[in-house]
């Protein structure tokens, strides 16, 4: 999928500079800025929180991302993907042991845009609740809709969001699935607007297919989203395991899309969870805490 | 103009448009509203977000006497309380999860949906019968001017065009914007029907042009 909308119509809500949060603690992470598959001379013209960003390859295939007034911004070549910054990382980008896992396919799905705030779309792929009413037949389906419980907590040995014990009926779990299971899942928010699953792999009982979810921020209420994937699948083609995510995750866009307020809101209240909410609880509890604010809602603003 | 502190009614939908089991969203000045009609032709207007984590409610489904989000199935009642959340299927909803809803009325074939709490009942449409709704980009005085006419209290305009009586229904909309619902005199044959759905259309464009004329944005 191709982005269709200019970045002038891209950030239409910006706040002016006087109302600004500081967002030092999200502008010193790494961000998926583009595909290394797909690194070209003529650029990749987007942006990160507000700025306009280019990011090319040159000849040899190394990617350059340049800012808004021409600097050189940091850069890295991870699990598929092109990732900048637009301050100083002080940490590398979270690791993902599996990614070094032989026998995996590792699968680009491109990128899909949404309207909405990098943390709500983070929040959705965290949410099983929605399977039976948004990906229904496929990930889910009445009146398969009870969520038992399960675990959540911030790590604080890893400073990560965990989510393990996870269970839902599925009708179609994944590509390579026939017929209805119970999936088992895990779920992990390493950085502020990346997730990564770990998910029943129904050919490898012993081991996890991983799905991911990485979010550009390219506004505080407009993302650019790059599902990724390492599975154990020898079966399915390459184009339909694109198609089957990209299917997926439509569907979440039209609920990103329609969520009120935009940005994710920080402070309770205006929201009500659920136990089944755990995960996004613990999640909006551990951005709070580092001031990963940017595209988030707090009532004081 | 009215005072901000009484109640009125605002005309959102013909009847007809809303049928038994379906949820639309309905422009009000202050913003969208989720109206649905139940599968027993019940009539319910809510506010447009879902408690729970805020997905548009217009959005859902109608099944049986409840209007269901999209997002995670939790279903609300014509009142506004909270009946279900199809991920714990054993709790009872505690009774402060509810949307906040506003009261509604079906008559002369048309909804109304009630801002604060109007003093009477929506005004009668006596002898009138509803035709179709349209949406202007001109505000109710451009409106007012292009038909000859002007809007009651109620927002509501009797003109005359070529000869036939028209009954405009008039609901500001977000945007300088009107939502116009037309109504025709009851018992008119389908060239009436034609002619009076052509007459406004016209009305329309004049007052959409006079409109962006004056640059008054
Ligand atoms: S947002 Fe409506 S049920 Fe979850
Ligand atoms: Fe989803």
């Amino acid at each position: 999928m191709t982005a269709q909308t200019t970045l002038q119509q891209a950030m239409p809500h910006q706040a002016p500079p006087h109302q600004a949060p500081p967002h030092q603690a999200m502008i010193d992470e790494w961000y998926p800025v583009g595909l290394v598959s797909q690194l070209d001379r003529s650029g990749r013209h987007t942006a990160l929180m507000g700025e306009p960003i280019v990011v090319s390859g040159d000849d040899a295939g190394n990617p350059l991302v340049t800012g808004g007034n021409g600097r050189i911004l940091p850069v890295k070549v991870r699990y598929g993907h092109v990732w900048s910054s637009l301050g100083t990382p002080t940490k590398d980008i979270f690791s993902i042991p599996e990614a070094d896992q032989p026998g995996r396919r590792f699968v680009d799905v491109g990128v899909v845009r949404v309207r909405c705030s990098p943390l709500r779309a983070v929040e959705n792929f965290l949410d099983i609740a929605h399977f039976p009413f948004v990906h229904t037949d496929v990930l889910g389906a009445e009146p398969h809709t009870e969520v038992q419980n399960y675990t959540a907590e911030i790590r604080a040995d890893v400073d990560e969001v965990w989510a393990t014990q996870v269970k839902f009926y599925q009708p179609q779990a994944s590509k390579s699935a026939s017929g209805g299971i119970t999936t088992e899942y895990m779920y992990r928010v390493p950085a502020p607007t990346c997730s990564v699953l770990y998910k029943t792999c129904p050919p490898r009982p012993s081991e996890w297919d991983v799905i991911t979810l990485f979010v550009q921020p390219l506004a505080e209420d407009l993302c650019d989203v790059w599902p990724w994937m390492a599975l154990f699948d020898d079966e399915t083609s390459m184009t339909d395991l694109i198609h089957f995510q990209q299917m997926i995750f439509l569907q979440d866009r039209s609920i990103l899309e329609n969520q009120i307020p935009r940005l994710l809101p920080l402070d309770p209240g205006m929201e009500i969870p659920t136990r089944a909410d755990l995960t996004s609880i613990a999640y909006r509890r551990w951005l709070k805490r580092h001031d990963y604010t940017y595209g988030a809602q707090l009532v004081a603003r | 103009m009215r005072s901000d502190t009484t109640g009125f009614w605002t005309p959102v939908a013909l009847s007809a448009d809303l049928p038994a089991g379906t949820v639309i969203p309905a422009r009000m000045a202050a913003g969208t509203i989720a109206l649905w009609r139940s599968q027993t032709g019940h009539i319910a207007a809510s506010a447009d977000r879902c408690p729970h984590r805020g997905m548009s409610l217009s959005h859902g489904f109608v099944r049986g006497e409840v209007l269901s989000c999209i997002y995670h199935g939790w279903s609300y009642g014509r009142a506004g309380n909270c009946l279900r959340i199809p991920a714990h299927p054993g709790l009872t909803p505690p009774d402060a999860i509810r949307v906040v809803t506003h009261d509604v009325r079906d008559t002369g074939g048309i909804v109304w949906v009630a801002s604060g709490i109007p003093a009477g009942d929506p005004p009668d449409l006596d002898g009138f019968t509803p035709l179709r709704s349209l949406t202007a980009d001109a505000d109710r005085a451009a409106l007012a001017l292009a038909a000859g006419a002007q809007a009651d209290e109620d927002g509501r305009l009797v003109t005359n065009i070529a000869g036939q009586d028209l009954c405009l229904l008039l609901a500001d909309q977000p945007e300088g914007r009107t939502l116009i619902h037309v109504l025709v005199r009851s018992g008119s044959d389908a060239a009436a029907r034609i002619a009076a759905s052509r007459s406004v259309e016209r009305l329309r464009r004049m007052a959409e042009s006079a409109s962006h004329k004056g640059g008054v944005q």
